[in-house]
């Protein structure tokens, strides 16, 4: 036994600062795997844990700087590998790790993030079938969120000039990489939805690699893409690639020139149902146009119709006569009217002969209106519609006959064959139908003895 | 519905092409009088015809966001580099 004064006695502070300093020294830089236990984030950013394998256990911190840069959270039961250093809590003695680096084991830090936030924003619904919303018919206003200067934005306006989409492009030039990008293209999304005229918005980048996209695996990015008040495309990187912002958008599609496709497809669908839809009304007007003309070669054909165009003329003729004259009596009327005129020039200014006279004149003139007009009315009724259609049956006849199922036989020079003569066995002619032509070989011909010409 | 007919800047689209489709069926139906039929015809050619120089004349705008010093927006126009 030592001397009292020979002993070096120590403090608890001192011992536990020399363990400190030891600990520090030689456990400076260490990598540890084990399983996160008893895990507690605080309010202040820092993260306390335990990791532990099948004997021990070991405190672990990580401060928030280092918390902040975690791409997945922590949870229990995850088995990590970080990195670190030792450090001696004096107040307690307790030794504990100080942990600046964690990784998931096994899957890369990255993936398990992914993987993390795509289960969470399932599990709220955000992916969900019925969330998704079809593109709009007509887009007019396209918003797009993207990098000003990169491919991306490049591929979809030339894809949308190629097809000639009549839209508007409005575009939030945002980072789409890097620091601080997730938060830009977020706040584009937004931007674009707060103006009225925007119609669908497409938010992409070119491909790269996962931490290139890792923007679009953001929750803010998620989120604002939720929130959306149009339609939402996202067209980040190549084919394979999928991001979170894919399985929220409304429409996924595989690249940013794909994005652009479908807004542009809207526009090819509608102007080829425009086009049908010219194609058809002309057929329907043919068709319109057929049917009144039989129904007037029917009228026409009748007896009746002819005794009524007899019955149109005479009436007409009478019409015309009772005209002549009501003209010839109102003219009579008139012309002995002023030669009175000249005696009774200024005495019969309350009988103002002009004025009887023109009062004779237009009651003649109503008789001649009334007899006039249900003639003229039915005449024109006929005329002008037999006028209008035959010159629209002149116009569309050749089209409407071959849609009745009418066919024209052409030889191979182009020419109209209307003669047996014409064609030989074993010639080859061409017939043309509504919607095409019919190759066909002569078997034989044979000539009507009754074809007259 | 024969009214309004300016094919000029506002032209709706999605309206035109409807009107045409009941031009369409009103035609198909066939029980109108010919000039009603023609009339009907006529405004459909025009819808069409409408539409089709609309679509024609249209041309690509693009324009971008920039947030001025208050953080509020205005649209430029916006120049592809690099083109």
């Amino acid at each position: 036994m030592e001397t009292a004064a020979a002993r070096k006695v120590l403090t608890v502070s001192q011992v536990n600062q020399l363990v400190a300093g030891m600990l520090g020294e030689y456990f400076s830089d260490v990598w540890i795997e084990g399983e996160v236990s008893n895990f507690k984030a605080y309010a202040s950013g820092h993260l306390y844990f335990a990791l532990k394998d099948e004997g021990s256990q070991i405190q672990a911190v990580c401060f928030r700087h280092s918390a902040q840069r975690l791409k997945f959270r922590l949870e229990d039961g995850l088995a990590v590998i970080g990195h670190g250093r030792l450090e001696v809590y004096q107040p307690t003695g307790k030794y504990q790790i100080i942990l600046d680096t964690i990784e998931p084991k096994g899957l890369g830090a990255l993936q398990k993030a992914f993987e993390q936030l795509k289960r969470k924003l399932e599990k709220e619904g955000l992916f969900a079938a019925e969330r998704k919303r079809p593109l709009p018919a007509l887009p007019r206003t396209v918003g797009i969120v993207t990098s000003p200067s990169g491919a991306a934005i490049h591929d979809m306006l030339r894809t949308l000039r190629l097809h000639k989409a009549p839209v508007q492009v409005v575009l939030y030039p945002a980072q789409v990489q890097g620091e601080g990008a997730a938060e830009q293209i977020a706040e584009g999304v937004a931007a674009l939805c707060a103006r009225s005229d925007v119609d669908v918005i497409i938010v992409g980048r070119g491909g790269g690699s996962i931490e290139d996209l890792w923007s679009f695996n953001e929750e803010g990015v998620a989120r604002a893409i939720a929130a959306a008040r149009v339609p939402v495309i996202s067209g980040v990187g190549h084919e394979t690639d999928f991001t979170i912002a894919d399985f929220v958008a409304d429409v996924r599609a595989a690249t940013p020139t794909a994005a652009a496709q479908l807004v542009a497809r809207t526009w090819e669908e509608f102007e080829t149902r425009l086009r049908d839809l010219a194609g058809q009304l002309l057929e329907a007007a043919e068709q319109v146009l057929f049917e009144k003309q039989q129904a007037i070669d029917e009228l026409t054909r009748h007896r009746a119709f002819e005794l009524m165009a007899g019955h149109l003329a005479e009436q007409g003729h009478r019409v015309e006569r009772l005209v002549s004259a009501a003209e010839g009596s109102a003219r009579a009327a008139l012309a002995g009217a002023s030669s009175r005129l000249a005696d009774l020039n200024l005495r019969l200014n309350r009988q103002n002969p002009v004025a009887r006279v023109l009062r004779q004149k237009l009651a003649l003139q109503a008789l001649a209106d009334r007899l006039d007009k249900p003639a003229l009315a039915l005449l024109s009724r006929h005329g002008v519609r037999l006028g209008q259609a035959g010159a629209r049956l002149d116009a569309l006849s050749p089209l409407a006959s071959l849609g009745r199922g009418y066919s024209v036989c052409l030889k191979p020079d182009g020419s109209v064959v209307s003669r047996v003569s014409q064609v030989e066995a074993g010639e080859g002619v061409s017939l043309r139908v509504s919607d095409g032509a019919i190759d066909c070989r002569v078997e034989r011909t044979a000539k009507h003895n009754s074809g007259g010409n | 519905m024969a009214k309004n007919e300016k094919p000029t800047e506002a032209l709706d689209f999605e309206k035109a092409l409807a009107e045409l489709e009941g031009i369409v069926k009103q035609l198909e139906a066939g029980n109108l009088a010919l000039d009603k039929s023609l009339a009907l015809f006529e405004h459909g050619v025009r819808l069409a015809r409408a539409c089709k120089e609309k679509l024609a004349e249209a041309e690509l705008k693009v324009s971008q966001l920039v947030k001025d010093k208050q953080g509020l927006f205005t649209e430029e126009p916006f120049r592809e580099g690099g083109d």
